[in-house]
């Protein structure tokens, strides 16, 4: 059975957005989506959104879905992972053949969180690794480690930023577009070194809404793009018995989604993204996939989530977003030549090795 | 709706003990049902393609993103692994996620995992439920979950004539069905007098009335069609599935009548084929977390908006285990516990064990072809329902699950998680939410003394509180404001004797909350609050009232500027809804509304954490022998997260020589937990050992962060410090 993507809407990014509720926020992408589809919320089966509890400041947040996407007693559920986990499900669910119709939701009111290196802390395992440090302690480890292995330098992890904010300029929807130099990411404020402070991406808010169907009620949308693979995988979340220079999660998710695509790896994709949560992961995550590091410059797009913002939950959200305009010819200055295939790998953060990969045909 | 694709079985289950605290940790809970489970299943990690968890809050455990840190725990380490949640209705949403993994091609096999460890929640977990209300406009009143259940138990009772003593009937029953269920935590015989002179908590809720809180997991596999073959002469499969969710303005809603549920009982009868649940049903599952729930959500699962139905079956003693439609034989949350996603999954369970006839005491007498369960949960708003059945009717199996006693399930109950090694920590987690268009305009008029409505133009409601899109109209925009008269009429109410955070008000003190259905708004319109100037034994459903608001130099802007609803009185005058201009957004007017989650954790180390931290505290370290691995894991380990074989971190131990450390990576950290430079950096450091695998994190004690190198020979500094203490320094 065929899934596609029958429209997509995104409001933001934006580093705050006083003045929309997250209710306002997200019923403006959902609105945008059921308009590209062609449909109205009316003829949804359901829908699945993507959010973890506390960051939106609710400790049942899915409470808090029905009403801004129109789908009020409807079939509704929340996935907690990375955008793309929750777009998998869906695409299951869809596959079941109980429903032909859904609507795939994530959004950020990172703006509204007013401690969240305190909540990242806290997903830390309270026995062995909450040590009184910044959380991104994790991340110091990893780019040490993938230092050490000697396959990248800083410069290579800076050069990451230095690429990702400049495509971001090229994106009008995106936050922290900027030029900035390979010294300025080494020379910034350290953090957890080796990482500093630019090679951590800023917070955003923003909502993205995907409407996603069967064959059988794709006819409605004027450009539908094919789900043609899927795959997801959790490292070990025991951190002292996960290697931390290398993302077994992706690499097991990328075999999965590959398989099904029908292809063999992610140069087949002319259009490829990967989560640039940290700098160096992004680095880690194209080892994974098989990609050089010279593909850096094919990476992202749209800004990736250092230009365009972390989205929390929704990070991949705003990458399929783009992959579909992309794939649709709709993506003005930033279009790749003869972009017929996308790639987006998405990764849920620390202290996780939890990713997943899509792969996207037009 | 079209038929499922493909059957799915369930071929095994596994839990733990439901107990009140327990000593195991989160993860440590989830391994032991899925060995259980796994070996019930007659399967191994290997045969496992894909794992889903299903946990509720995260405020329970104490853990931000908990499902990542519950992958080792339910083996999802290096698998398709994924986390799903629709809050108390999670128990049951997990079979219909596996469910999908299975139906839809994907997987051969799902092992669904569900967890709950409350007790880390202090002062109580009930206090974890005053943040499920909307954080702008309902929870400054100081609500918890206690006070929405007893909101709906009197509306319940008050549309569907029950009393007090015939909502007990059921607490009364699923107590003493629960004394042969092996995993049970409060099972007991007890009298409806006992349920009555119960402590009053909040009027009409009784101590009685509510099941507790609990810590546990439970596991089950699910299968295609042909590995359950394979597996077992008597696979018990899914046959129909079903989820909806309301909407999250439960002030809207008539809470006497779960439509929700009747909604997804409805989906997942039209995919098993049942058009007449009361005659094609033979089991009932429904939860109960409060005795009345079960009735409540009876009369959803059987399609009967009238009650009559659930309450003839009440009245006749049909609900019993040897009667003719049992409900809940396993005892329920009432009876073995409810420790919230676990519940619904126990339910499940319960279903398996019964129509594969391995229930052993609990067998009902009738013979089964099909059972229902239910799960319901967040704001009353959420039904799910599961449909199983068998090939054909088995009864009087002997197996594990038949025989089972307590003593067999895993799982220690503790009295007090201070008596073992535990760490306390309160998280920081503040929030500054933005009213954004609607509020803005809804809270300034609180702030002039005006309740404040939106009206659709399509639909025609007028609506409270104020919105910019209306929910039932295809998100069409409202832009429509209105001042609304500040009455109304009392739709439910409770008489709280309890606090937010489950504490007992002072003597005397009684705490009156009230849905309020507002003049000029539409029907059951309304919204909740305080109630004031009123004898609670006077306070009666379809009672007016009007607001008391507070002087206007000391309003702010937000719900609490309405101290509360006086009694109307005779001839006294309601205005009419006015048209008004929405307030103009600009960087003045837009503001944003502060709240907190007030939570704080005291985590017990678990039954690998003590080990490790009694052996730290004398300088020494330990990793665990696995036999499946052929290694030592470090840090200690109670299982092994890739088989998910159960280890004994004492017997097992294999002493490890505490000065052969190296470092393996480290990172030289600038700011605090909570994204604050620090005035000094500290340096973490990731230890690793020769004879083992895996390695220790912790702090590095050093005068010169400069001189820090990956290779550099350290040892422990001991410390009886259990978290954050963990420190080394250079030999």
């Amino acid at each position: 059975m065929k899934i596609f993507v029958m429209g997509i809407g995104l409001c933001g990014t934006f580093p705050a957005s006083g003045g929309q509720s997250y209710r306002e926020l997200i019923a403006r992408a959902a609105s945008q989506a059921y308009s590209d589809a062609g449909i109205t919320a009316d003829q949804l089966d359901g829908a699945v959104s993507i959010e973890e509890d506390l960051i939106s400041g609710y400790s049942i947040s899915d409470e808090y879905v029905p009403d801004q996407l129109g789908v009020v007693k409807k079939s509704v559920y929340t996935i907690c992972g990375d955008f793309l986990h929750g777009l998998n499900s869906a695409v299951m669910t869809l596959k079941t053949g109980q429903y032909k119709m859904l609507v795939v939701e994530g959004y950020s009111k990172a703006s509204n969180c007013l401690t969240k290196d305190e909540t990242l802390t806290f997903a830390y395992d309270p026995t062995f690794n909450r040590l009184g440090v910044s959380p991104h302690y994790l991340a110091g480890i990893e780019m040490q480690q993938l230092l050490a292995d000697g396959k990248y330098t800083k410069e290579d992890v800076a050069n990451v930023v230095v690429q990702m904010r400049k495509n971001a300029l090229a994106n009008p929807q995106a936050a922290y577009g900027t030029n900035l130099t390979i010294g300025d990411v080494l020379g910034a404020r350290p953090v957890a070194e080796p990482v500093t402070e630019n090679m951590i991406a800023r917070h955003a808010d923003a909502s993205i809404a995907l409407v996603i169907g069967t064959e059988e009620v794709v006819k409605s949308a004027k450009n539908p793009v094919c789900i043609s693979g899927m795959g997801w995988t959790s490292g070990n979340s025991i951190i002292e018995r996960r290697p931390h220079n290398i993302s077994e999660g992706t690499k097991a998710a990328a075999q999965m989604a590959f398989s099904e695509a029908k292809i063999a790896n992610a140069k087949d994709c002319e259009v490829l993204y990967v989560s640039d949560l940290y700098a160096h992961r992004a680095l880690m995550h194209m080892d994974a996939l098989g990609l050089e590091k010279d593909a850096i410059e094919r990476i992202n797009p749209d800004g990736g989530v250092l230009g365009m913002g972390d989205l929390f939950e929704a990070n991949s959200g705003a990458r399929v977003y783009d992959a579909v305009q992309q794939l649709r010819g709709h993506a003005g200055t930033r279009q790749i030549n003869n972009a017929k295939k996308a790639m987006v790998q998405g990764w849920r953060g620390l202290p996780t090795d939890s990713c997943a990969v899509t792969v996207l045909e037009a | 709706m079209t038929k499922m694709n493909k059957r799915v079985a369930c071929i095994g289950a596994g839990m733990t003990r439901f107990v009140r605290r327990a000593q195991e940790s989160t993860g440590e809970l989830a391994s032991l049902a899925v060995e259980m489970a796994l070996k019930d299943a007659g399967l191994t990690m290997n045969d496992i393609d894909s794992v889903c968890l299903g946990t509720a809050p995260d405020a329970f455990d104490g853990i931000h993103m908990k499902g990542e840190n519950l992958i080792a725990g339910s083996g999802g380490a290096n698998k398709p692994y994924m986390r799903h949640f629709v809050g108390g209705g999670t128990g049951v949403f997990s079979p219909i996620h596996g469910w999908m993994h299975v139906a839809s091609g994907q997987f051969k096999t799902c092992l669904v995992v569900t967890e709950e460890k409350m007790s880390p929640c202090n002062p109580h977990p009930a206090g974890a439920f005053k943040t499920i209300f909307d954080h702008t406009t309902e929870q400054p009143l100081d609500l918890t979950l206690i006070h929405i259940f007893a909101i709906e138990m009197a509306r319940f009772m008050h549309k569907y004539g029950y009393k007090e003593e015939e909502l007990a009937l059921i607490s009364v029953q699923n107590k003493l069905n629960a004394m042969d269920h092996p995993a049970a935590q409060i099972a007991q015989q007890i009298t409806v007098d006992d349920v009555m002179n119960s402590k009053l908590l909040s009027w009409p809720v009784k101590r009685l009335d509510i099941s507790p809180t609990s810590d546990a997991a439970v596991a089950i596999v699910l299968s295609n069609e042909d590995v359950a073959r394979a597996q077992t002469k008597h696979p018990v499969f899914i046959e129909g599935v079903g989820y909806r969710l309301d909407t999250a303005y439960w002030c809207t809603r008539d809470l006497a009548y779960p439509d929700y549920v009747e909604l997804a009982a409805r989906d997942a009868y039209k995919m098993a084929g049942i058009t007449s649940p009361e005659q094609e049903i033979d089991i009932f599952e429904p939860y109960d977390p409060f005795d009345y729930k079960a009735l409540h959500h009876m009369n959803g699962l059987l399609l009967d908006k009238s009650g009559k139905k659930v309450k003839e079956l009440l009245f006749s003693g049909s609900f019993a285990r040897d009667g003719s439609h049992p409900l809940c034989p396993s005892g329920g949350a009432l009876g073995v516990g409810n420790p919230i996603a676990a519940t619904g999954l126990m339910k499940i369970a319960e279903l398996y064990f019964q129509l594969s006839g391995q229930a052993g005491k609990r067998q009902v007498k009738k013979d089964c072809r099909r059972g229902v369960a239910q799960a319901w949960g967040d704001l009353m708003q959420v039904g799910t329902v599961v449909v199983m059945g068998n090939d054909e009717a088995v009864r009087g199996r002997k197996t594990f699950w038949s025989e089972a006693v307590p003593e067999q399930l895993p799982g220690t109950a503790i009295k007090n998680p201070q008596d073992v090694p535990h760490m306390s920590y309160t998280p920081d987690l503040r929030y500054s939410w933005d009213n954004g268009y609607a509020l803005t305009t809804y809270l300034d008029g609180f702030k002039n003394g005006k309740i404040r409505g939106s009206k659709c133009s399509s639909c025609g409601r007028m609506m409270i509180p104020a919105r910019s899109f209306c929910e039932l109209c295809n998100l069409k925009a409202v832009e429509d404001y209105y001042d609304l008269p500040d009455s109304g009429t009392i739709e439910t109410f409770t008489l709280s004797h309890v606090d937010w955070d489950s504490s007992m008000l002072p003597d005397g003190q009684i705490n009156m909350f009230a849905v309020i259905s507002i003049d000029g708004a539409a029907k059951k319109m309304g919204l909740v609050h305080r109630l004031g100037d009123v004898d609670p034994k006077d306070v009666k459903i379809g009672m007016r009232v009007k607001a008391v608001w507070k002087p206007e130099n000391e309003r702010e802007g937000n719900v609490l500027d309405l101290k509360y609803f006086r009694p109307l009185k005779d001839g006294e005058a309601i205005g009419e809804p006015k048209r008004i201009k929405p307030v103009e957004m600009d960087s003045t007017t837009a503001k944003a509304f502060p709240g907190q989650i007030p939570m704080s954790y005291i985590y017990t180390a678990g039954i690998a954490g003590a080990k490790f931290y009694n052996d730290f505290a004398q300088g020494r370290v330990s990793g665990t022998w696995c036999e499946h691995c052929q290694k030592v894991h470090l840090p200690t380990a109670s299982f092994c997260e890739y088989s998910l074989k159960k280890l004994d971190p004492t017997k097992d131990a294999r002493e490890i020589d505490a000065k052969s450390g190296v470092i393996a990576s480290y990172t030289v950290v600038h700011d605090d937990r909570s994204g604050h430079q620090m005035d000094k950096p500290q340096v973490v450091v990731q230890i690793s050992y020769p004879e083992a695998v895996g390695t220790i994190f912790g702090k590095l004690e050093t005068s010169d962060v400069t001189a820090v190198k990956a290779g550099m020979n350290v040892e422990l500094i001991p410390s009886r410090t259990v978290g954050e203490g963990l420190m080394f320094k250079t030999c």
